[in-house]
């Protein structure tokens, strides 16, 4: 997190990820500004609050994995091993 | 015929639940008069209950109830109040009994790997504790940290490993349960707690799970346990078309493989949906047009000799495996995948807010692709009628290990606050549709949700055929002064008769 608000204020320029999407920070989407103005209009995030948003669905999303399983198996590994 | 319920009521139910335990204030009788599932907010008056009971005990339960059926009032059970077909929702006003604070866990039998529990109790707190001897309880709806074991009975629930585990009918073994009436009886095979087959006497465990709390009301389980599951297995597949992934989903399912607890089919209109607002499809590149995933569970050996085999049928159908970061972070989303706020959007693409409805069916597999674009041409209709609805695709999801049939879902979106009557009644029209397809094809309206809400509740007696005149006749007997959430399943029609 930065110290200064105006740094938090200012999220990193979008890069356009399809007509309905943009992105501003790797594997983060939002949706394209233009289609949230008439109904929903988009609120301003600092950049920590963002990236916190996306980590915490991450854990929470780990922590599903850990109350079903002790282990989850890699597709890629077996894949892998198929090829073997 | 809304109760008004005046003060000697009160003072009864007080004396028997504690002053504490009567809930009379607006805001606990509006939370408790509508579930998940879409809405029509401009009538939410006419859904209230008069008041709202929080018993702790069977015979609390017990005194409620004989309470009521002494004076004709009108009562809904309510647990976790996800029920998408709002069996939950009070439609004659009564007395709303939530079962929530029955919810201790009475006993764990490691011997016989059962538990004993409220109801009022969900699967993810009972299955914290259970971790800590090795074991789970694995009924895992989509709605799995807020469903409740009371609701999972109400409704007969559908469970997303059913396909390993089996689903709510499979996994509860015998119940505490409350008539009407007020007397208690014991449901489950035979007489035993915990006995899992017997031949003794009629079935009752399955007439009193799934009557949408119009049989009485379920206090205390006793439940199946397995070993808790030492490995996870949930591959994720891109096709080129549906029918690839069609094929793919029906050769996964019917392999036989043991640890395999289930199966789900996106289908084109989903993989769209997907693209506008899923970080894990945006990116995705066009040519992806359908997906599948499955779920192994067991010990390691298991699940890695089975995931194997698995990734092999799929390759061999075409599929493009999506990497371990998808698969895994799709399938974890799945056990609470839509308690996200939603939206759509209108015709012109702009963000609206929309509340999520799953419309769900059992199909078999082969009536699943005819279904799909019958059901898809339903949705697209409404959606050019109105702004109000979107149509977010469909999921099919194998019911069972072998695989016979699927829980085929269509999620529509709707715009609540834009409801009224117009849109309203093009929305149980649909809904009436899209049961009418189903039963063309040889399915059941619901897979799991139940089929009592406006619109595909006029075709149950269709499917049911004789049966449904036999559903009436044990109402009237087990209810006799229709009291348990009158004006659901169109069974008010039982005393209608009988006068
Ligand atoms: C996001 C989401 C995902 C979902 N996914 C699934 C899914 O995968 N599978 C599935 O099956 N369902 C699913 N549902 C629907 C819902 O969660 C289930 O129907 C669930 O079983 C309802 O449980 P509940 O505790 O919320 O019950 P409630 O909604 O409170 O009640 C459901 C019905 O049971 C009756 N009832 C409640 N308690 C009792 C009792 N103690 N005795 C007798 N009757 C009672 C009620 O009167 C009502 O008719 C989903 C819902 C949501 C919101």
């Amino acid at each position: 997190m930065k110290y200064r608000y105006q740094e938090e204020m200012s999220p990193p320029p979008a890069r356009r990820a399809t007509d309905v999407a943009i992105t501003r920070f790797e594997h983060v989407y939002e949706v394209e500004p233009g289609l949230m103005t008439e109904h929903v209009t988009q609120q301003t995030f600092p950049n920590w609050d963002t990236l916190r948003l996306v980590r915490s669905r991450a854990d929470h999303l780990a922590w599903m994995h850990r109350h079903f399983a002790d282990k989850v198996i890699s597709g890629e590994e077996l894949l892998h091993d198929l090829d073997e | 015929m809304s109760v008004l319920i005046g003060d000697p009521v009160l003072d009864e139910l007080r004396q028997i639940l504690g002053p504490g335990h009567v809930l009379t204030g607006k805001a606990d009788r509006l939370n408790r008069a509508r579930v998940p599932a879409p809405f029509p907010v401009h009538r939410w008056a006419e859904r209230m209950p008069d008041l709202v009971v929080l018993p702790a005990s069977t015979e609390e339960v017990a005194e409620v109830l004989k309470l009521a059926n002494r004076l004709r009032i009108p009562v809904v059970p309510r647990d976790g109040g996800t029920g998408l077909t709002d069996g939950a929702v009070p439609l004659c006003g009564g007395i709303v009994v939530d079962v929530k604070r029955i919810n201790a866990i009475r006993e764990i039998d490691l011997g016989n790997r059962t538990c004993t529990v409220g109801t009022g109790i969900n699967a993810l707190k009972l299955n914290e504790v259970l971790a800590r001897h090795d074991l789970i309880y694995p009924d895992d709806p989509a709605s799995y940290p807020c469903s409740l074991v009371g609701g999972r009975i109400g409704t007969s629930g559908w469970s997303l490993i059913g396909s390993r585990y089996g689903h709510s009918r499979d996994l509860v073994l015998s119940f505490d349960h409350v008539l009407p009436t007020g007397k208690v009886i014991h449901v489950g095979d035979g007489i035993g707690r915990k006995i899992t087959k017997s031949s003794s006497g009629y079935q009752l465990k399955h007439l009193f799970m799934g009557h949408q709390g119009t049989l009485g009301i379920a206090t205390e389980a006793t439940l199946k346990l397995f070993p808790r599951p030492e490995a996870e297995f949930s591959p994720f597949w891109a096709f080129e078309d549906y029918d690839s992934a069609y094929r793919a989903v029906g050769a996964l399912a019917r392999a036989g493989v043991a640890t395999f607890a289930g199966a789900v089919l996106f289908d084109e209109w989903k993989v769209a949906y997907l693209r506008r607002d899923d970080e894990a499809y945006i990116p995705q590149p066009s040519s992806v047009k359908a997906l599948v995933c499955a779920a192994l569970y067991g010990y390691e050996d298991e699940v890695r000799a089975g995931g194997r085999r698995l990734m092999r049928i799929a390759r061999s159908h075409g599929a493009r495996y999506l990497g371990d970061e998808i698969s895994e972070g799709d399938w974890a989303a799945r056990h609470d995948r839509y308690a996200t706020p939603l939206h759509g959007r209108t015709r012109s693409g702009q963000v609206v807010p929309m509340s999520w409805h799953c419309e769900d069916a059992s199909i078999n597999y082969t009536g699943l692709p005819a279904v799909r674009l019958a059901w898809h041409e339903i949705a697209d209709r409404l959606r050019r009628e109105s702004d109000v609805f979107d149509d977010w695709g469909m999921f099919a999801y194998t019911n069972g290990a072998t695989g016979a049939d699927y829980l085929t879902e269509i999620d529509i979106g709707i715009w609540e606050q834009r409801l009224d009557d117009t849109a309203w009644e093009a929305w149980v029209r649909a809904k009436r549709d899209l049961a009418a397809v189903s039963l063309a094809h040889g399915g059941s309206i619901s897979a799991c949700h139940g089929s009592c809400r406006e619109g595909e509740v006029d075709l149950v007696p269709e499917e049911l055929g004789g049966g449904y005149d036999v559903m009436l006749d044990i109402k009237r007997t087990i209810d006799p002064n229709n009291i348990m959430n009158p004006g659901k399943y169109l069974l008010d029609q039982a005393y209608a008769e009988k006068s």
